[in-house]
């Protein structure tokens, strides 16, 4: 009884030490920051405040659970409960009851490329939806809008990209799994529909903008030697070298995780697809979810003026652009596809032997970690945790206690900093996360292109973009400007960097520390 | 039997490419010119 319950916890053990490990330094004291993932002191609880809702309702939800457990242990949980999470979900998916392919599954869904880029890229939000993914696959599979709309619980707190990665795959096992061929995709459609709605309202409310640019800006890319295609298969191919795991493209073991990707399809492919066979309903429908996914990475990588002409024809299809990410039902097939091959090379032999079982068992279960090795340890120390200067703390305090309205610009003018006190990381504003009120910042996207050139990608919020143009114009002065646009607060973080605070006379510095300067108009 | 040879040479093969990418990770490097960083990343 006691070796039952332990096989059944292994997959969610393995997945466990699995998160431990790659989170490593990430664990220490104090907040994870690198890229999309800012978390900050005592999150505001604020709905959406302007420009795309990228970070809804998951900032909400963070600011929740920050009342009830400090915000430092909220982002541990929820980056340690993603690999939990996902690793159990691909473990779940696996039809049989032998733990090998099971605990196999699970290690190859909490430790592939397209985890850790994204992870490196700091989208813990989409992650969120990526390990919820195999739970929202089985129940698409099982039939029952309320068993769905459970399983979409992490997907619809992390938003936007996270409900899309699951619609991609909910609808189609919705459509082929199930004997209700009809009713089972108008429910899946209608779960998917609600819980979109928070963020789905403020994005059409919102007048957000997308330049089509952002194609060329966000396609996949090869980040290996075998090219977009092989990337894309082996499961990275992200658009950002800096969200590559080091050392990923090393010949020897790029080709082992292209060898590994394939054989792990293959094996997919093999299974047997409808519930009358083997109880793996979800099959063909995850099949179809794959393929697509895939289709649109390369669409991005291969024919990017197809998905410039679409969103030039309507904004709706902006998320196309990173067409990468809507390829993690493919990790989901290979997880699957690769449990089932390791339990083939696990089986029993016919002398009993138990070396047959024990080495091909180890062996398999380690795989996905030997052929990235490097994304142990914080993806060998990329990922680590700081602590705020204080002068962060200091003007939040100010900024939130004030009872006047009025929203707060945060400059320097861009949209990411490279703060020393976090290591040089790149990571979002901060300030777009500290404040109870509309901030606005520069939600241009840089992004550097071969030969050192640049690639804007025109910011989403039309206010922004008004008050950058204001900016941009001349050294004249600008309080009157900001004051008729509803400004009441200026944070300038980088003091040195900038002489911005001769261009507003009248303002009084509220706060003035190493770190940041705050006036008030 | 050729099942577990099979496995501890893929195993032994993958655990010394392990090895190796691990030390070119690790190994030190000429640190990177400390400039303001302000692009969301590079292709």
């Amino acid at each position: 009884m006691r070796a039952h319950r332990l096989a059944r916890l292994a997959p969610g053990l393995a997945a466990l030490v699995a998160g431990l490990l790659v989170l490593g330094p990430a664990l220490g004291p104090g907040f994870v920051l690198r890229y999309d993932m800012v978390f900050v002191p005592e999150p505001p609880v604020t709905w959406s405040t302007g420009g795309f809702p990228r970070a809804v309702p998951s900032d909400l939800v963070v600011a929740l659970l920050a009342h009830v457990l400090p915000a430092p242990a909220v982002q541990k949980l929820i980056l340690v409960g993603i690999f939990v999470l996902a690793g159990c979900g691909a473990a779940a998916l696996v039809p049989g009851n032998r733990v090998i392919p099971r605990l196999a599954a699970a290690v190859f869904y909490a430790w592939n490329a397209y985890l850790a880029q994204r992870l490196l890229l700091g989208q813990w939000a989409l992650l969120l939806g990526f390990a919820g993914l195999p739970w929202a696959v089985r129940a698409a599979a099982r039939g029952g809008p309320w068993r769905l709309a459970l399983a979409l619980i992490p997907a619809a707190v992390g938003g936007f990209q996270a409900m899309l990665v699951s619609a991609l795959a909910v609808l189609p096992v919705a459509a082929t799994g199930s004997s209700r061929r009809f009713r089972a995709p108008l429910e899946a459609l209608a779960v998917l529909a609600v819980l979109s709605l928070p963020w789905a309202v403020p994005a059409s409310l919102s007048h957000a903008v997308t330049d089509p640019a952002g194609v060329d800006a966000f396609a996949a890319r090869a980040d290996g030697p075998f090219g977009t295609l092989g990337s894309l298969l082996s499961l990275g191919g992200i658009w950002n070298a800096q969200a590559d795991v080091p050392g990923q493209a090393a010949w020897v073991l790029a080709g082992a995780r292209l060898l590994v990707a394939v054989t792990a399809i293959l094996a997919f492919v093999r299974l047997p697809r409808t519930a009358d066979d083997a109880g793996v309903p979800y099959g063909k429908g995850l099949l179809i979810a794959a393929s697509a996914g895939l289709a649109i990475a390369l669409a991005g990588a291969y024919a990017p003026g197809v998905l410039k002409g679409m969103i030039g024809l309507w904004p709706g299809f902006g998320p196309l652009r990173d067409g990468q990410l809507y390829i993690a039902p493919l990790v989901l097939v290979q997880a699957v596809g690769f449990g089932m091959l390791a339990g083939r090379f696990s089986r029993p032999d016919a002398a009993g032997r138990r070396a047959a079982v024990f080495v091909p068992a180890v062996v398999g279960v380690l795989l996905p970690v030997l052929v990235l090795p490097t994304l142990a340890w914080g993806a060998s120390g990329r990922l680590a945790a700081v602590e705020y200067p204080d002068d962060w703390r200091r003007v939040q305090e100010i900024v939130n206690g004030d009872p006047r309205p009025g929203a707060l610009i945060s400059l320097p003018w861009g949209a990411h900093r490279a703060f020393p006190w976090n290591g040089g990381r790149v990571i979002l504003d901060p300030a777009t996360k500290l404040f109870a009120r509309r901030v606005i910042w520069d939600d241009t996207l840089l992004v550097g292109l071969a030969g050192g050139r640049l690639l804007r990608v025109p910011g989403e919020d039309l206010l922004g973009r008004r008050i950058g143009v204001a900016i941009g114009a001349g050294g004249g002065p600008l309080t009157s400007i900001l004051r008729a646009a509803g400004i009441r607060y200026v944070l300038i973080a980088g003091r040195d960097d900038n002489v911005f605070p001769s261009r507003l006379p009248g303002a009084i510095p509220a706060f003035v520390g190493a770190e940041v300067l705050l006036l008030r108009l | 039997m050729v099942r577990v040879l099979a496995a501890l040479v893929v195993g032994v093969v993958l655990a010394i490419g392990a090895s190796v990418g691990v030390v070119n990770v690790v190994a030190p490097s000429p640190e990177p010119p400390n400039k303001p960083l302000y692009n969301y990343g590079n292709r």
